[in-house]
């Protein structure tokens, strides 16, 4: 059973992969695409039902090493060669280092595995898996009809959806091989196949600009490649182990070993694209929008915290935590404030994603059942709620040929289905009941013992408001006129963004069972020995050592009010519409409009304030990318 | 908490701190009228003012301001409520933070307005401005008394104004921010020397106007519920302590002129954190 699942898991998106891309028929691609998701989520979901911790040693009776091996050298070889023919030198040298301490290693490895645990099972892997398998075939279903939309729009000579979807499956694949793999030497090729796939992805498109961000993209993972490779390999001569399980259990005692988990949390902070790596993931965005939806929520991204998150136990109660806790708070607030000066709508969703990330990893510095179990409440509501706002941006996007938020100002007259659900989306982002304020929550309560850490938080949880607060206003406004008619979509855009707030809003309200099934068995499993007591729940509350928060409770009380505000809502539909207040100069002809000067009708603009002067790019990016290399620095040189 | 005191606490979230805001606010009109040299007027004005908008025709710029008139309202009582259950002072927080949120979706979500637009920016940095503030305040609770839980400080012997003198500030400014009073009267002014349409409530108008005022009361009493903590061992005190506090805002109110929202950030964010900070280096080492 468990074999037959790691294979639909792991290695049929693989399969899928090739099959997509050989294809070029729309309807077989559709319904290929349709039945990998349809297989991936099931398998996601029936490995709830494995016990707690499960192992395999092969892949349905093979062990894959030399292939791996082989493709290692492959994915390497494909970087240096796109680094040549594009003369770029980081990515050239960044490749030739991991090709030589690859080469190192398996001339002089001193690990002796035979019959070594392949893949392992945990709750936290199960946690990452569903994350990765069900919000990833959505999005990838959601992009059939963006993808035809897409290509209409370009006029090409010949698809390039055969590649593109090919890419999407097999990224879910190498997702979920890197979060099952036990084994260091298989992580290692499996966050390589994300940085290529996350490589081709970005430059789909095949503009100057995409293939300069997907350049820049290359060469900060690769820098976190050879970071991760160098850590590997120094864990490997110092333990004489790769297998994640050991070096986990060794970590308390063995001498030296925090300097190479600092190596491997560095890739992951390159990889969630902490600062000062941001720059990636922005440039990011010039891809098709399914492509940033799942860099931003399924995958990629999360492979860095997933990677920070998963050693965890092995720098508990270190100075290096804390450090780790101070460089994640610090993006927390730094790309909040960012996202402030922003008006592009994906711009805004990825700094949104930084800062989140950052707000993750500090969850996973501070290190205590508390912070831990926060930690993985924010991935899976990340995940759920930036899919559908990419998803949603993306739908916008194809409609009103835009991704600025100022032209999305009167949405709500255009397309008030997505607009609201855009809405609800970002409100699931800060507002309780929902669960990322629950994790939020529980960060701030974790951190109440550090004052540093916590001022941090502060002031990241209120810029977050303001930016979030702004989006939900603006999209939810309409000027004065007629009627709003809900607009017609197609069933694949439609499903896949019904579903997604459903599942925001479902998964928050069961968030105190997701907590007993599956966050409460995988601290237990992470936190051996730590003083604080355990967060529990009773009566769909959660109940910390320190407070508690009334999740069903507070829904309830939320339903009422929403309820409430519905009914007075359709009662105000029978109001009069006014039109907004021009200090009594409105022309009786056009509302929206008052007698200026001469007489002539003027039509007030509006806009945000975006306080370039003081959160712009131009301004900010210096000061905190310097700040959070210091960090960073400070990082590395606590794991001495 | 018995049934009984859960439903005495109902009763007080719901009626008492409201209707006791509403005085206090009457109190404020007319100490605020005599300072300027007018009669001001009658305590029970504010009350007058709330049935006579809810008498008004309904008119709205955008029927989404109905919606979240009353999420405001249902954000301020929720959190007053649990306020009275003695909950978590920190969810508490958020909740609050989720209805003045609304408060300014609504205000957003006319798009040609300019009164409201600009209103609504400035009021989304007076909470960017007092939130941290806030935040801080609640983990100097957490830290004297051990638990984010409201029923940790009733039980502590001794007023925490003791050991939190300059967290005690740091609330003032806070709730000089939240109660948009001068300087900080920058999102929507009371006084019609600073402006005449005010900010953020300018497309609020009619019935919908005086839910938004009523939600504004359950926000004033949850801050003043909060003061309170400060000095939770005798009523005596805790009635002087409000009596004082509150006195001393009116007079900043009256004697301060509006100052720019750049300012407000700077003074907020560096003489609150720095004072949070001192005082929970104290608690921390003390």
């Amino acid at each position: 059973m468990l074999d037959t699942l790691l294979f639909i898991l792991v290695v049929v998106p693989f399969l899928a992969a090739l099959g997509l891309y050989a294809l070029r028929i729309e309807s077989l691609r559709m319904a290929l695409v349709l039945v990998t998701a349809v297989l991936l989520t099931g398998a996601s979901l029936a490995l709830f039902f494995v016990e707690t911790i499960a192992f395999s040693t092969t892949l349905l009776g093979v062990n894959p090493k030399p292939l791996i091996i082989i493709l290692d050298y492959v994915i390497l070889l494909i970087f240096l060669g796109v680094g040549i023919s594009a003369r770029h030198w980081l990515i050239i040298s960044l490749s030739t280092g991991q090709l030589i301490l690859l080469t190192v290693f398996q001339l002089v490895s001193p690990v002796q595995d035979p019959g070594q645990i392949l893949f392992m099972v945990d709750p936290l892997a199960k946690l990452m898996v569903a994350v990765v398998s069900i919000v990833g075939s959505v999005i990838i279903i959601h992009a059939l009809p963006y993808m035809k939309n897409h290509e209409e729009h370009l006029h090409l000579p010949r698809s390039r959806q055969p590649q593109f979807f090919a890419l999407m499956v097999l990224f879910l694949g190498a997702m979920n091989g890197l979060v099952l793999s036990n084994h260091l030497l298989d992580f290692y090729f499996f966050f390589e196949v994300t940085t290529l796939c996350s490589f081709l992805l970005i430059r789909h498109d095949l503009t100057d600009e995409s293939k300069r961000n997907a350049l820049l993209a290359l060469w900060i993972n690769s820098l976190g490649g050879l970071a991760l490779l160098t850590g590997v390999l120094w864990i490997a001569f110092d333990l004489g182990t790769l297998n994640i399980q050991q070096i986990l259990a060794a970590a308390p005692e063995a001498a030296f070993l925090l300097l190479p988990i600092g190596l491997l949390c560095f890739a992951g902070l390159t990889k969630a694209a902490q600062l000062p790596f941001q720059s990636w993931l922005l440039g990011a965005m010039v891809a098709p929008t399914p492509v940033s939806a799942l860099l931003h929520s399924a995958t990629m991204v999360k492979v860095g915290v997933y990677l920070i998150l998963r050693f965890s136990p092995a720098y508990a109660e270190t100075f290096f935590s804390v450090a780790v806790a101070l460089v994640g708070a610090f993006t927390f607030l730094a790309a909040a404030a960012l996202a402030i000066s922003q008006s592009n709508g994906k711009k805004i969703l990825a700094y949104s994603t930084i800062s989140n990330l950052g707000l993750i990893i500090a969850c996973a510095g501070i290190n205590t059942p508390t912070a831990i179990a926060a930690a993985m409440f924010l991935i899976i509501f990340h995940a759920v709620s930036k899919a559908l706002l990419f998803l949603c941006v993306g739908t916008i996007e194809q409609r009103i040929a835009s991704r600025d938020i100022e032209d999305m100002r009167g949405l709500y007259e255009i397309m008030p289905v997505t607009a609201l659900i855009a809405v609800l989306g970002s409100l699931t982002m800060i507002l309780p009941p929902f669960g990322m304020l629950l994790g939020k929550w529980m960060a701030i309560a974790a951190s109440a013992d550090h004052i540093l850490l916590v001022t941090i938080l502060a002031l990241g949880s209120a810029v977050t408001v303001l930016y979030w607060a702004r989006w939900a206003g603006l999209f939810m406004s309409y000027p004065h006129s007629g009627k709003v008619a809900a607009e017609s979509q197609p069933v694949l855009t439609r499903l896949p963004l019904l579903g997604l707030i459903a599942g925001a809003v479902l998964l928050s309200f069961y968030a105190p069972w997701i907590f007993n099934a599956l966050i409460s068995p995988a601290i237990a499993l992470m936190t051996v020995s730590l003083p604080e007591t355990v967060p529990t729940t009773s009566w769909g509350i959660l109940v910390l050592d320190r407070g508690s928060f009334p999740v069903i409770p507070l829904f309830l009380a939320s339903a009422v009010g929403v309820l409430i505000a519905l009914y007075f809502f359709k009662a105000a539909g029978r109001v009069q519409l006014s039109g907004p207040y021009l200090s009594g100069a409105q022309l009786p002809e056009d509302q929206n409009s008052y007698t200026g000067p001469l007489l002539a009708s003027v039509k007030p603009s509006t806009s945000n304030y975006y306080l370039e002067k003081i959160f712009g790019e131009n301004v900010l990016n210096r000061y905190v990318n310097t700040a959070a290399l210091m960090l960073i620095i400070l990082m590395l040189g606590g794991g001495l | 908490m018995d049934t009984a005191q859960i439903f005495l606490a109902l009763i007080a979230g719901l009626f008492l701190a409201p209707l006791a805001v509403g005085v206090i606010t009457g109190i404020d009109r007319r100490i605020t009228a005599r300072l300027q040299s007018r009669l001001g007027p009658p305590i029970l004005q504010p009350f007058y003012d709330i049935g006579k908008l809810l008498g008004k025709e309904a008119m709205l710029a955008n029927h989404w301001l109905a919606f979240c008139a009353f999420i405001y309202l249902a954000g301020a009582v929720t959190s007053v409520v649990l306020f009275f259950l003695q909950s978590d002072l920190l969810l508490i927080f958020f909740v609050q933070a989720a209805g003045s949120v609304f408060l300014v979706i609504g205000a957003l979500s006319v798009p040609n307005s300019p009164y409201s637009q600009v209103g609504a920016h400035r009021e989304l940095l007076q909470i960017i401005a007092y939130e941290p503030l806030l935040i801080l305040v609640i983990v100097g609770i957490y830290m004297t008394t051990g638990s984010f839980q409201i029923d940790a400080v009733y039980a502590m012997d001794q007023p925490l104004l003791y050991k939190m003198p300059l967290l005690f500030l740091v609330l003032g400014i806070a709730l000089t921010i939240k109660l948009r009073k001068s300087p900080f009267d920058i999102s929507g002014s009371h006084h019609a020397h600073q402006e005449i349409v005010r900010g953020v409530y300018t497309e609020y108008s009619g019935p919908y106007l005086a839910i938004v005022k009523v939600a504004h009361w359950f926000e004033i009493a949850l801050i003043l519920g909060l003061l309170s903590l400060f000095w939770s061992t005798s009523v005596v005190g805790l009635v002087l302590l409000l009596g004082i506090t509150y006195f001393v805002e009116i007079l900043v109110d009256n004697t301060t002129s509006r100052m720019t929202w750049r300012w407000m950030l700077r003074a907020a964010w560096i003489t609150g954190i720095t004072l949070s900070t001192i005082n929970l280096l104290w608690l921390y080492y003390g």
